[in-house]
């Protein structure tokens, strides 16, 4: 049970560490990742790459945060 | 498993998805916000300044020379404050070129390109803004599917950034965040996959038909028109749908039958028994088949919507509840399934025209997906009536704050008396305070939802465990009453060191033939502790268990099967005697409190009171006593009934010890006359007789001094291991009260003592 704790901690450091990573990257490459993703065409590509590498990475960070913290979803005993 | 999503239906269904995708980047590849119609130039009228450079949000005023009658001015991406010949303008959050176009009233016009250089700059403020709006947004998405949007795109346009770029940064966000709540749903079994799919695709036309729409207004009517077009469509669209949704939803609230299943209406009943060949399709949210051209429109619908005024969901949702007939929390997270499809076609709508601010986009993603996850957690906590009660208000307030802003728009465009400018800035302004409250009104209820359901889910799990936790050993209780002293050995076993000294003699004895022990830990608590602080109980409930399965891997190390039991209980001594009985123990092993001196002479009163109500033997097991063996065993007697029955079970304990040799003890007083020693001599004797008869080594000794000290201090010379003595029955003051002999016994024998009921 210890275990299984520490691991869904473990998995909620590593995938929140991942996340504001991301958010970091973002911020240092602001300049840039704006400058091409106005240009608009094909470069449609940045931004909805983009939403979709946040979306799992900071999705299921915040999935195991809630989890971590006990908020999770009622039990249903079969 | 690849073979049963590899249908006809499938295919089509993924062909069709995709197909829409290309076909946004093929219209969009010659954005009609790039081209512009080349103006009926007049060189009359003249801008000043003639070439404006200028940052992103960045507000510079601008005058018009040689304009007659009013003029209409109109930016391509920027935003026009004010009326006349003199305005500001204030630039978009995007770089890059915009067009200002200008015509007077007698049909001249003029445009001026503005470069607009550098990025909008995000202060801690508006960042810290985005965040929490972004996760009341989601959390209120997350519960019914959709909503949030709404607060959304004004917001970011009351940072500075132009509409559009509000909008397409906030499409952009919804789209990984309906994929992240739709995932979520979905492992709770809510999520019906294909009709969001099919809803989603004709969504997408939808919204692609209400922006052309939207356009076309703005373009007619500009800014004002298309305001008025968008407050319109609210009202009424929020009217009809949001009342029916908020009144269904109170009707369910007053009929008290808030757990029962879902009545499908008359009207979705209708449609699913309605039959057109060739495009009936089984959804399994509905339990049904219906036709695609009635979800068609209803998708169309949601996309209109969405594009008008951001949130598709409020006609989504009750469209898939009250004319297809799917459960709420289905709908509402199939939602999310037609919010990702429309929202990722709206992304690349206008990723491909450049307008997504990515940093505001993600910004708002980071706190919306912290709520999303929370608001689809809560889904699984609540009645369904609940996922129409929080779209039904929130519908409403959305109504009544887009009807405060109509007259504002009515008098912009000359259709009303001109609205004084201030009057019109404090309605505007609660207008929008209305939104936020809508959404926060949303966020409010779900959280509450969420924390009431949550504590009587939790009060119900701990009623479960406490219920469990009162069964007892799978003895059953029709089990013939043991024979052996040690055949059914019951260990009451804590977390203190007390404890350790009998759990280590019970497994030592079970050692010796049946191989078999029964521990109990007794968790005191009383109902309303329970559901009080259930949280507390699960915190003192813990080291318990872990002990326990400690104590069976201490058992079985020893090669003794262990069966361990935790009792929830008021008062411990009751459930350990009740176990004893009900379980038909032939002993209790236990611990004994209490070092030197006067707590020595004590017992710990838990002892006193189990063996007091005990009906079986109880063993008292110091925590440093030796291992009995029987070297020698000690058995007191007295004449009476008691230690005749003591005795007795010497004896077995003796043969279960192959034979352990017997010291029998007998005290009196000093003052005591011969005959009263006389009489002591003759019950040692006969106890010794009756030892020797059974082949078992025994000699008798009559001792003077006080009873219990007499007969540890025979004990300790004798270097004995177990003392046997008898004790009152259960009837009356005895049944409290030890004996006080015994009990001086059990104080002071380092050894451990069997007390023996009769």
């Amino acid at each position: 049970m210890g275990d299984a704790k520490t691991r869904a901690l473990t998995k909620t450091f590593i995938l929140g560490g991942a996340s504001a990573l991301l958010y970091l990257i973002l911020w240092l490459l602001s300049e840039h990742i704006m400058a091409y993703s106005q240009q608009g065409k094909w470069f449609f590509i940045i931004p909805i790459a983009i939403a979709f590498v946040f979306s799992a990475v900071h999705g299921a960070f915040t999935g195991y945060f809630w989890d971590v913290l006990g908020v999770k979803a009622k039990s249903v005993k079969k | 498993m690849m073979r049963h999503y590899l249908t006809w239906e499938n295919l089509i269904i993924a062909t069709l998805f995709i197909g829409l995708q290309v076909g946004i980047w093929a219209v969009y590849a010659d954005p009609q916000i790039g081209t512009e119609t080349t103006p009926t130039t007049s060189t009359a009228l003249v801008f000043e300044p003639a070439e404006p450079k200028l940052e992103t949000g960045e507000k510079i005023p601008l005058s018009l020379h040689g304009a007659s009658g009013d003029i209409v001015w109109h930016s391509l991406k920027g935003k026009i404050e004010g009326r006349g010949d003199q305005v500001y303008y204030l630039a978009p959050a995007a770089p890059g070129k915009d067009t200002i176009t200008v015509t007077d009233a007698t049909g001249n016009t003029a445009t001026l390109t503005i470069e607009v250089s550098g990025f909008l700059d995000l202060q801690i403020h508006n960042v810290l803004f985005l965040l929490f709006v972004g996760f009341v947004g989601g959390l209120v998405s997350g519960f019914i599917g959709s909503g949030g949007a709404f607060v959304l795109t004004p917001a970011m346009m009351s940072m500075g950034v132009p509409g559009i770029v509000a909008v397409a940064s906030n499409i952009c966000h919804k789209f990984p965040k309906a994929l992240v709540g739709a995932m979520k749903r979905a492992k709770y079994g809510q999520v019906d996959v294909k009709l969001g799919i099919i809803m989603g695709i004709s969504a997408e036309i939808g919204v692609l038909y209400g922006a052309h729409i939207q356009e076309m207004i703005k373009t007619r009517m500009g800014d004002a028109g298309s305001n008025l077009y968008v407050s319109v469509v609210f009202v009424v669209v929020l009217a009809i749908v949001g009342g029916y949704v908020l009144r269904d939803a109170l009707k369910i609230y007053r009929s008290g039958n808030m757990a029962e299943q879902e009545e499908v209406t008359k009207l979705a009943r209708w449609v699913q028994s309605i039959h057109i060949p060739g495009t009936m399709m089984y959804f399994n949210s509905l339990k049904a088949r219906v036709s695609v051209l009635i979800t068609i429109p209803l998708g169309f619908a949601t996309g209109m919507l969405a594009a008008t005024i951001a949130v598709g969901g409020f006609i989504g949702v009750p469209s898939m509840i009250y004319v297809l007939g799917a459960p709420s929390l289905m709908a509402s997270a199939s939602e999310l399934v037609i919010a990702f499809v429309m929202g990722l076609g709206g992304s690349i709508k206008f990723a491909w025209s450049g307008f997504v601010d990515i940093r505001l986009a993600m910004i708002i993603l980071a706190g919306s997906l912290f709520g999303i996850q929370l608001g689809a957690i809560g889904t699984t906590y609540v009645k369904p009536y609940m996922v129409k009660l929080v779209m039904g208000i929130i519908m409403v307030l959305v109504l009544l704050s887009r009807a405060l802003m109509v007259p504002i728009y009515l008098s912009t465009l000359g259709y009303i008396d001109k609205i004084d400018t201030g009057i019109a800035s404090v309605v505007s302004n609660i207008s929008f305070s209305m939104l936020v409250g809508a959404l926060l009104t949303g966020a409010i209820i779900v959280l509450y939802a969420l924390w009431s359901g949550w504590r009587a889910h939790a009060v119900e799990e701990q009623a479960a465990e406490v219920a469990a936790m009162r069964t007892s050993f799978s003895l059953p209780e029709s089990t013939i009453a043991s024979q052996g002293v040690f055949d059914r050995m019951l260990v009451a076993s804590d977390t203190s060191e007390f404890s350790a000294g009998a759990l280590r003699q019970a497994i030592n004895l079970a050692q010796q033939d049946i191989n078999q022990l029964y521990v109990m830990s007794v968790l005191v608590s009383n109902p309303e502790y329970e559901s009080l602080v259930p949280q507390l109980l699960q915190n003192e409930k813990q080291p318990l268990l872990a002990h326990l399965d400690q104590v069976k891997v201490q058992a079985q190390q020893a090669g003794v099967s262990c069966e361990a039991l935790l009792r929830y209980g008021t008062t411990p001594y009751e459930e350990l005697v009740a176990e004893a009985e009900k379980s038909r123990m032939s002993v209790i092993v236990m611990g004994r409190r209490g070092k030197s001196g006067v707590m020595r002479t004590m017992m710990g009163s838990s002892t006193a009171k189990v063996i007091g109500f005990s009906p079986v033997n109880v063993l008292v097991v110091p925590r440093a006593a030796p291992t009995i063996s029987g070297q020698p065993i000690v058995v007191g007697v007295d004449g009476s009934r008691y230690s005749e029955r003591a005795a007795a079970v010497a004896k077995q304990i003796a043969q279960f010890l192959n034979n352990a040799p017997v010291v029998v003890v007998s005290v009196v007083y000093a003052q005591h006359d011969a005959a009263r020693r006389e009489e002591a001599n003759q019950a040692v004797q006969q106890t010794v007789d009756s030892f020797q008869a059974e082949d078992i080594k025994a000699e008798g000794i009559v001792v003077e001094g006080r009873a219990a000290e007499a007969l540890v201090g025979e004990a300790t010379r004798r270097n004995a291991d177990l003392i046997v003595v008898g004790t009152h029955g259960r009837t009356g003051l005895e049944r409290v009260l030890v004996g006080s002999v015994s009990e001086r016994i059990i104080g002071l024998a380092s050894c451990s003592v069997l007390v023996v009921k009769t």
